[in-house]
C-alpha cells in the first residue's frame, strides 16, 4: 500500500472513454452549444473552444473573465461574459462584438432566426434581424434566464416575482403579461410543445406554468438548488437535476400536478448537476458532482449504462452533436471528454 | 459551511453617506497589493489597476419563499459570487461595498441562507467607515447608520482630524454602546493598511474564542425604544441544554426582527465541549469547539445587539436556563 491513500484507486475506463478522445485543460468549463456536428465549449478563463470529429481548435480568445453564457444564431457561436461584452463568433473563430456594457455583465444570450437577444442587468436588448440598434425590454429586477418559444412569437424573461412573457404581434410590436409567483426565479424554458413554462427558482425547488390556462404549480423535494433541466424531445418529461437521482416529472396530458416523477437512481449517491436530453428518445445523460456521467431509459431505470468514470470534479456540461453520433462531457476541473454514442457495429 | 481552503473572503463594506468608503474603495484600487482583488460596486464608476477586478450590481433585496420575513438575501451577490467562482483565475478576495442606506443584514444573510454561496465563498467581516464628525447625528436620525454600526466586526473611524479629543471620546463610547465586539480604528482619509480590514475571518466561530471580546455584563441607562443597544450576559453556574436552546430558539423567532446580532460562549452542564454561536436575526451558526482549556474558569457569555432588548426579558429568560 502507498502511502497516499487518500487517492481513489485507479479504475478502468469506460469503452465510451477508451474509444473517445479526453483533454485535461485544467480551466473550468462553462457551457457548450451544438452547432451542427461541432459543439463550442465556454470556459472560466473566456475562451472558447470548438471540438469537431474528436479535434480541439485553437482557444478563441473571446472574453477577458468568464464565459457566463453560449448559445447561436444559425452557424454562429453567440456569447456573453463577466467582462460585460456581447459576442457573436463564427467556427472559424473570427469574433464580431455586438455590444459591449462595460463592468456589468452578459448574463444571458439567446436567438431566434436572426433576432438576437442578451441581457444585462434588468433589461433585455433585442436585436431584430438586420437593425443595429437594440429594442429595449425593462424589467423591475435583475433578469434570472430569458427563453423563446419554438416559433419566436414569446420571450419569456424569468426575474424576481415571477416572469413577464414578452409577445410579438405580427406587425413586431411587443406587449407583455405578466406570470406571477413569489419568490426568485433563474433559468426559464418553454417545453418543446410550448404548453408549458417552467422556471428555477433561488429556493430548492421548480415552478411552472400552463400556458392556456395559466395555472401554476411547483415542484419541490429538492436537496439542492436545480440548475439543470430540460424537456425531452417530445415533452412527455422534463429531466432535473438537484437531487442524489435524476427526477423526470411528467409533462404530457396536463402536467405534472398530482402526479410522481420518476427518480433514477446512481451508483455512489452523487449530486446530479447536470442533465441533457437523448435527442429523440424518452433517454437522458446524468451527470454527477464527482464527474460521472450516465445515460439511462427513462422508462426502463434497469437500463442504464455509464459513459465516464469519474474525475472528482462536478459535470457542468453536456452536449450531443446533432447527427447524435457523439458526445462531450466537460466539468468544472476542465476535463472534457469527445466520444462516439454508438459502438461500432451498432452504427 | 464546506472546506474552508477553498473558500473565498469576502468583506462586506459598509458606511453612511459621505462617511469615506469611496476614498477607501480607492485605496484598495489603487493600492499596489499584488493580490488578486474582485470589489463589487454600487456606481462607482472607477477602474481598478493593479490586476482588481470590478463589478457593477444593483442591491437587490429578495425574500426568500418560506414566509419568513427575516430571510431577506441579496439576489445580486448570489449571482455574482456564483459567476466569479467560475472563474479560471483564483480571487485572493472580494470586497462588497453597500450603498450609504443600505442595511447590512440581507448581506450577512447570503451567506447563510444560500448554499453555493457558502460552500465556495465566506464572509469574512463586515467593516464600517463612520464620519466623526457626523456619526452621532446620523445615529440619531437613520436607523441604517445605527445597523451598519452595530453589523460592523471594524469599524473605521474616519476624519478624526476634524474632531477634538472630547467628541472621539464621545463618539467612540457611542459605538461601544451599541457594539462591544467592534474593533475601533481611527483614520484620516481612510489611511489604514488592508490588512487591518481584509481577511479578518471575523465569523469564524474559532475566531469568537480567540478573541475573547467584552462580555462583561452591562446594564445601560434606558435609551429610546427604538435605539441599538447591546446586552451582555455571564454565568458561573452551567447552563442547562434543553433549556437554553428552547429560550433561545424560541427568542430568536418571535424577536428575531429586533435581535440584529447575537455572539456566545456557552457551558453546558454534563457537556466537555465549548458551545461556541453566532447570529444574524434569526439564523444561527453554532458548534462544539473543543474542550474547554484546563486551569481557565468554565462560564457562559452571551451578548445581544438589538433594538428594545430591555423589553425582551432576557436576564430572567437566561437566569432560567442556568442547571438547578
Amino acid at each position: 500500500m502507498k502511502a497516499d491513500s487518500n487517492k481513489f484507486p485507479e479504475l478502468n475506463k469506460t469503452k465510451f472513454e477508451n474509444r473517445g478522445k479526453e483533454f485535461k485543460l485544467g480551466i473550468p468549463v462553462t457551457n457548450a452549444i451544438t452547432i451542427g456536428n461541432s459543439i463550442a465549449v465556454g470556459f472560466g478563463d473566456g475562451t472558447v473552444r470548438i471540438f469537431r470529429s474528436g479535434q480541439i481548435s485553437e482557444p478563441i480568445k473571446a472574453h477577458s473573465g468568464v464565459v457566463l453564457s453560449i448559445s447561436k444564431d444559425g452557424e454562429d457561436i453567440l456569447t456573453g461574459g463577466d467582462d460585460g461584452r456581447f459576442l457573436k463568433i463564427s467556427l472559424d473563430g473570427e469574433i464580431k462584438e455586438i455590444a459591449n456594457f462595460g463592468s456589468r455583465w452578459v448574463d444571458h444570450v439567446t436567438a431566434y432566426n436572426g433576432s438576437l437577444v442578451c441581457t444585462s442587468g434588468n433589461i433585455v436588448y433585442l436585436w431584430m434581424p438586420n437593425k443595429k440598434e437594440p429594442k429595449l425590454l425593462e424589467h423591475e429586477s435583475t433578469i434570472g434566464g430569458v427563453a423563446f418559444d419554438s416559433k419566436g412569437r414569446r420571450l419569456a424573461v424569468s426575474r424576481y416575482g415571477g416572469v413577464t412573457l414578452w409577445k410579438k404581434d405580427y406587425s413586431n410590436k411587443w406587449s407583455s403579461s405578466n406570470l406571477i409567483w413569489k419568490g426568485s426565479h433563474n433559468k426559464v424554458i418553454f417545453s418543446t410543445d410550448d404548453r408549458f413554462l417552467v422556471t428555477s427558482m433561488q429556493e430548492n425547488q421548480l415552478h411552472f406554468w400552463r400556458l392556456k390556462d395559466k395555472t401554476d404549480s411547483f415542484m419541490s423535494g429538492y436537496g439542492a438548488k436545480v440548475k439543470s433541466f430540460a424537456f425531452v424531445y417530445d415533452s412527455k418529461f422534463l429531466v432535473t437535476s438537484g437531487s442524489n437521482e435524476a427526477i423526470c416529472w411528467p409533462f404530457d396530458g396536463n402536467g405534472p400536478e398530482g402526479r410522481k416523477p420518476i427518480c433514477l437512481p446512481y451508483v455512489g449517491n452523487k449530486l446530479v448537476t447536470f442533465v441533457e436530453p437523448f435527442p429523440n428518445e424518452n433517454a437522458i445523460f446524468t451527470g454527477l458532482s464527482d464527474g460521472s456521467v450516465f445515460l439511462s431509459e427513462i422508462e426502463k431505470s434497469t437500463n442504464t449504462i455509464i459513459i465516464r468514470s469519474f474525475t472528482e470534479s462536478e459535470v457542468t456540461t453536456i452536449a450531443v452533436t446533432e447527427d447524435c453520433s457523439s458526445i462531450l462531457i466537460g466539468d468544472i476541473g476542465g476535463n472534457i471528454l469527445w466520444t462516439s454514442i454508438w459502438d461500432e457495429e451498432e452504427k | 459551511m464546506g472546506e474552508t481552503n477553498k473558500q473565498v473572503p469576502v468583506t462586506v463594506l459598509t458606511g453612511f453617506l459621505g462617511a469615506g468608503k469611496t476614498t477607501l474603495l480607492n485605496r484598495i484600487l489603487t493600492e499596489q497589493h499584488g493580490k488578486k482583488y474582485a470589489v463589487i460596486v454600487n456606481e462607482f464608476g472607477e477602474q481598478g489597476i493593479d490586476n482588481d477586478l470590478v463589478v457593477d450590481a444593483d442591491e437587490e433585496v429578495f425574500e426568500m419563499n418560506n414566509g419568513c420575513i427575516c430571510c431577506t438575501v441579496r439576489g445580486d451577490l448570489i449571482r455574482i459570487l456564483s459567476g466569479l467562482m467560475k472563474r479560471a483565475d483564483k480571487l485572493d478576495a472580494i470586497i462588497v461595498e453597500t450603498t450609504g442606506l443600505a442595511d447590512p443584514a440581507p448581506v450577512a444573510q447570503t451567506f447563510f441562507v444560500d448554499q453555493d454561496v457558502a460552500d465556495r465563498t465566506k464572509l469574512d467581516a463586515i467593516v464600517t467607515v463612520a464620519d466623526a464628525v457626523h456619526l452621532s447625528t446620523q445615529l440619531s436620525d437613520h436607523h441604517e447608520a445605527e445597523e451598519q454600526v452595530a453589523f460592523a466586526d471594524v469599524v473605521l473611524l474616519n476624519k478624526i482630524d476634524l474632531v477634538d479629543e472630547s467628541r472621539l471620546d464621545a463618539v467612540k463610547e457611542r459605538i461601544k454602546k451599541i457594539n462591544p465586539f467592534a474593533k475601533i480604528i481611527h483614520t484620516t482619509k481612510c489611511g489604514v493598511s488592508l490588512s487591518e480590514i481584509l481577511n479578518l475571518d471575523a465569523f469564524n466561530l474559532k475566531r469568537i474564542l480567540d478573541t475573547e471580546p467584552d462580555f462583561l455584563t452591562s446594564d445601560h441607562d434606558h435609551e429610546h425604544d427604538d435605539d441599538v443597544t447591546s446586552l451582555s450576559f455571564v454565568s458561573d453556574t452551567p447552563l442547562d441544554m434543553e433549556k437554553f436552546q428552547d429560550w433561545f430558539s424560541k427568542l430568536l423567532q418571535t424577536k428575531g426582527q429586533d435581535i440584529l446580532r447575537t455572539k456566545g460562549i456557552l457551558d453546558f452542564t454534563g457537556e466537555n465541549d465549548r458551545y461556541v454561536f453566532q447570529g444574524v436575526h434569526m439564523l444561527m451558526d453554532a458548534s462544539p469547539m473543543g474542550k474547554w482549556p484546563e486551569g481557565k474558569e468554565r462560564n457562559s457569555r452571551l451578548v445581544f445587539i438589538g433594538r428594545n432588548l430591555e423589553s425582551m426579558n432576557l436576564k430572567e429568560g437566561f437566569e432560567n436556563c442556568k442547571s438547578a
